[in-house]
């Protein structure tokens, strides 16, 4: 069971969950934009290292080192390319230089992984649901989002029901070669298809029952206020944004190779 | 006045080959408390789909004879028209919830309604308290048990303050100490609101004696109509499979071996305890 356990939605409070989703989002995206505008090595490690404070007060640092730990397979090929490219362009040679600059193409990366994944981690799915129904997206999109984070762990579940209540019956699942496998789980995926078309109807039935489509204006029981620390956070993405374009700009960013 | 009539209501589901309800004609008066049974498969859910126009405007198929539920015809007025004035109660309390708080799910039908957020907060906590699950608001649907979550069903159609309110089986998921919990609610909702109630029950044990009103159904007609008392009593009733209340049944097994109990056929073991407890006591 404890495969599905993870899929449930549990509510969890912190002051960066608290946070309101969409300034968190902005904050994402100035992240993104700046990460774009730097190629030098030291402003990346920055922007690495901002979001650590972020992680360990929303305690989701387990999650957050699981997440990097996914993203460094990819990484290390991008450093692995980088290096390779520039080893056989610069008559190979490999210098200081061309060292930090893949290690600066993989840290952007990285820095890209690591602010989404931090919103993902520190953002509910109903929070998140609120704030897709309080922008412009139309709300079935918004409602079919919800609905399924409610679902899939109920759908879950009910697949466990089928595989254990077909192998009572003899069903061998891990019988066979690849194909043979894949075939087995036919008459577990039939049951569970079937259930999820009447689930859905019964569903759509109650929705109809409470007024669904009754107007275009639909309100809403929640509204998403700015707190103090929704200003805050889109202060600091301000200023992280106005800084990083006036060092653009105006000072030369040293790279690490020259000191040495 | 008449709040639901229905002249020989006849329908069929897209590809059936008899009518699942079959010339039901049928009165339900305002602020009554009725009581719908029958065996399994005799066309309660049906009907209950009628009274809220699902059928025909989710279901299609062929409706015949005319139905009108509180001054709407059901043909020309679409389900989400009917639902400020007919709240329906599905069997199945997981399939009719599915917000992530159970708060944000008693406000979901206004919400669609467009109601201002500071009279929806009010209606929502109106609905939560009566149904007594005010402190859990702030769950979510999975995390609580079937009868919470009945609960949360009766709730949500409660918000929508509905002239009536039909229940399709509430509490066929439950144990019998809740099922009655609920019934209870129910029954207040029914005298201290006057909310016209139309409940389809098996459990003839636990809702009869608050029935004003019971028909019964039996392969998509109507068999029997009127006073739960005098309905309960006949020997047909039994043979089609109705669960009479073992009170009333044992009330006609005593009276019929001579004991002279009071003229009022019991419905429940309250009922019939009273009445034994009168008998002793004039002997
Ligand atoms: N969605 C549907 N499509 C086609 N036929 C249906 C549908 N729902 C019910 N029926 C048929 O209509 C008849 C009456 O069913 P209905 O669900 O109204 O019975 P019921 O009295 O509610 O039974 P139960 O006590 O089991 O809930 C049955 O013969 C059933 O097969
Ligand atoms: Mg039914």
């Amino acid at each position: 069971m404890s495969v599905f356990d993870g899929l449930k939605f549990r509510r969890v409070y912190s002051p960066i969950h608290n946070l309101d989703p969409r300034i968190k989002f902005v904050y994402v995206c100035a992240v993104f934009v700046v990460a774009i505008i730097f190629s030098e090595i030291l402003p990346l490690i920055a922007l690495f290292l901002m979001p650590i404070p972020f992680v360990l007060l929303a305690g989701v640092q387990k999650e957050w080192l699981r997440s990097l730990r996914g993203a460094a397979f990819l990484a290390g090929f991008i450093f692995i390319v980088n290096i390779a490219s520039n080893f056989f362009t610069s008559g190979y040679v490999l210098t200081a230089g061309a060292v930090e600059t893949s290690a600066a193409m993989t840290l952007r990366f990285v820095v890209l992984v690591e602010s989404f994944s931090v919103f993902f981690l520190t953002t509910s799915p109903d929070h998140l649901g609120l704030a897709l129904e309080q922008t412009r997206v139309p709300y079935e999109f918004a409602f079919a989002f919800t609905t399924a984070v409610r679902f899939v762990p109920v759908l879950a579940e009910e697949a466990q029901t089928i595989m254990d209540a077909q192998k009572a019956r003899g069903l061998e699942l891990e019988k066979g070669g690849f194909l043979k496998r894949i075939r087995n789980y036919v008459p577990v995926l039939i049951p569970l298809i079937v259930s999820a078309i009447r689930r859905s109807l019964e569903l759509a039935e109650a929705m109809e029952s409470r007024a669904w489509g009754a107007t275009k204006k639909r309100t809403n029981l929640y509204a998403l206020k700015l707190h103090r620390g929704d200003f805050a956070l889109l202060a600091i993405t301000i200023g992280v944004l106005v800084v990083a374009i006036y060092v653009r700009l105006y000072v030369p960013v040293p790279a690490i190779s020259q000191f040495l | 006045m008449a709040v639901i009539e229905t002249k020989n209501l006849t329908y069929t589901y897209p590809g059936g080959t008899k009518p699942s309800i079959n010339s039901v004609s049928i009165k339900v008066e305002k602020g009554e408390f009725v009581l719908i049974t029958g065996p399994s498969g005799c066309g309660k859910t049906t009907l209950c789909r009628c009274f809220n126009g699902l059928i025909p405007h989710f279901y299609q198929g062929e409706l015949k004879g005319e139905i009108t539920v509180a001054d709407m015809d059901t043909a020309t007025h679409e389900t989400h028209a009917m639902a400020k004035s007919v709240g329906l109660v599905f069997q199945n309390p997981e399939n009719q919830l599915f917000a992530l708080s159970i708060e944000k799910d008693v406000a979901f039908g206004l919400e669609n309604l467009g109601m201002p957020r500071e009279e929806m907060r009010e209606r929502v906590d109106w609905a939560l308290k009566l149904t007594d699950i005010y402190d859990l608001r702030e769950r979510s649907p999975h995390e609580v048990s079937g009868g919470q979550q009945q609960r949360v069903a009766i709730a949500a159609v409660l918000a929508m303050q509905p002239e009536i309110i039909v229940l399709d089986e509430p509490t066929s998921f439950l144990d019998p100490l809740s099922a009655e919990k609920i019934f209870e609610v129910i029954h207040e909702l029914n005298k201290k609101l006057g909310i016209t109630v139309v409940l389809v029950e098996h459990r003839l044990d636990l809702t009869a004696k608050y029935a004003d009103h019971i028909i019964i159904m039996d392969e998509g007609k109507v068999c029997f109509d009127g006073n739960p008392r005098e309905i309960l009593s006949t020997e047909e009733t039994r043979l089609i499979g109705v669960g009479i209340p073992k009170a009333t049944l044992l009330y006609h097994i005593l009276q019929k071996e001579g004991v002279k109990l009071g003229d009022v056929t019991p419905l429940s073991s309250e009922e019939l305890a009273k009445l034994l407890q009168e008998a002793f006591e004039t002997k």
